[in-house]
């Protein structure tokens, strides 16, 4: 089952073991420069708003309804990242834009490829910034509405269709998670915003916003060390998250939907830090050739001579503060009080 | 001592042990509280602070907010907003539910909508 708790997707599931509970969160974050440069992980800026696409049953698009789950605003060109919570019990967790697969670039499946490997570990995996477009490179998530050709959906479809996000998550066979537990045991034997007033309104035409890529930041996405066979695959929660731009928002909910975030360059300037993570031993997957072949926003708008991209000038990140797997709570966050 | 105090406390102690970042100043700068300010809540010295400081060091600590809160003595904003929209429905459904198992009121949790996609 899929909750949804203060702005997180909560997935439980007690039919497979009382401790098979992970979370996510889409964090806004600022857009960091599309210029072909390699750039580390941006900040957390605070969470994306989330709310029921049921409460909204009177002036959302039947389209929109037909597929469920939540409703989430970006601005046209925000970028996103996924924040990913669980205790020790491990997920595969899979991650589609537009039902296009933003590690493989391939059509959505609701089951899990090893071949190559479609899907994220957790919790190894604590983030996702983009798509994988190369071994330990992503390309950011970028909001770009769709029929102009920048999604990754389109550039690897051909159709602008379902543009949002999606999101499936298995758990490990319980049988699989205790004898992990227990060995681990055995081991320790002998050595853990405002409301705003505007009357809701009826958003008749469903122009979607899908995610496209951005600028490239240093990223590992991580091999699966357990083999598909330790992922309870019988047991599943989906969810879509349909993306609505700032005047939908407002016009579903009524409420204001989360300022635009600072500029890379304002950020770097004021000289708030940017962030590297560190993730061990685990091994990176390569990017897949479909991956390898997309187009950045900036890219392809110079190809048609538009200029999708607003303040889109490199910067010097110099302030890079390393994150490590091992430890307590992973801080990627803009230091309070600096907004 | 106070129940928030010693649970902020403990729990803040345990990470300390692992790492530094967790200190009593380090924890207080990240919050945006003094550190003495902070060291009489732990104490119990002092009332509970806000509620927007309690969800900030909640959040600090890995800790779930509404269980701060609680602690406190106080119930989010957000709740008091959805209570008051309906006071007499939702008294009655938490009175209904108050001895009720975890798994059961779980069960009446509202689960995310999957649709055709």
């Amino acid at each position: 089952m899929i909750t949804l708790e203060r702005d997180s997707l909560v997935f439980r599931f007690p039919e497979v073991h009382e401790a098979a509970r992970c979370s996510l969160d889409f964090q806004r974050t600022l857009r960091i420069p599309d210029d072909g440069s390699d750039y580390p992980l941006p900040p957390g800026m605070g969470q994306f708003p989330l709310r029921h696409l049921d409460d909204y049953a009177r002036q959302a698009p039947q389209q929109w309804l037909r597929r469920g789950g939540v409703l989430m605003p970006m601005h046209q060109a925000e970028a996103m990242w996924i924040s990913f919570g669980c205790g020790d019990y491990p997920f595969a967790v899979k991650i589609a834009a537009g039902k296009t697969c933003a590690i493989t670039g391939d059509a959505w499946a609701n089951h899990l490829n090893t071949d190559p490997q479609d899907y994220l570990v957790l919790p190894e995996q604590p983030w996702l910034d983009g798509f994988c477009v190369a071994k330990g490179l992503v390309r950011q998530f970028v909001a770009m509405p769709l029929g102009e050709g920048y999604s990754v959906e389109e550039q690897l479809t051909g159709a602008a269709e379902h543009g949002g996000v999606q999101i499936i998550a298995y758990p490990m066979k319980a049988e699989r998670y205790e004898a992990m537990l227990a060995k681990a045991m055995r081991e320790d034997a002998l050595v853990d915003h405002g409301p705003m007033y505007a009357p809701p309104g009826a958003v008749s035409a469903p122009l979607d916003m899908g995610l496209a890529p951005g600028g490239r930041m240093r990223q590992e996405i991580y091999e699966d060390e357990y083999g598909l066979d330790a992922w309870d695959q019988r047991h599943a929660s989906r969810c879509f998250i349909t993306i609505a731009n700032s005047t939908q928002w407002l016009a579903l909910t009524g409420e204001r939907p989360p300022t635009e975030p600072p500029t890379a360059r304002d950020y770097t300037d004021a000289g708030l830090p940017w962030f590297d993570y560190y993730g061990g031993d685990l091994n990176a997957l390569e990017e897949t050739e479909k991956m390898r072949g997309l187009v950045s926003v900036a890219q392809l708008g110079a190809q048609k001579g538009q200029s999708p991209l607003p303040d889109n000038e490199s910067i010097d990140a110099a302030n890079v503060v390393t994150l490590r797997a091992a430890g307590a709570t992973q801080v990627r966050e803009m230091p309070a009080g600096s907004a | 001592m106070t129940r928030f105090g010693e649970a902020a406390t403990a729990t803040r102690q345990r990470l300390r042990e692992t790492d530094r970042r967790y200190s009593l100043r380090q924890v207080a700068r990240r919050i945006g509280v003094e550190p003495s300010y902070l060291s009489k809540v732990e104490r119990g010295q002092v009332a509970p602070p806000s509620e927007a400081t309690t969800v900030r060091l909640a959040k600090e600590l890995g800790q779930d907010p509404d269980v701060f809160l609680a602690m406190a003595g106080k119930v989010s904003r957000d709740l008091q907003d959805i209570i008051c929209k309906r006071p007499a429905l939702f008294a009655e459904l938490i009175r209904q539910l108050k001895d009720a198992p975890d798994h059961a009121i779980l069960h009446i949790v509202r689960e995310v909508r999957d649709g055709d996609w």
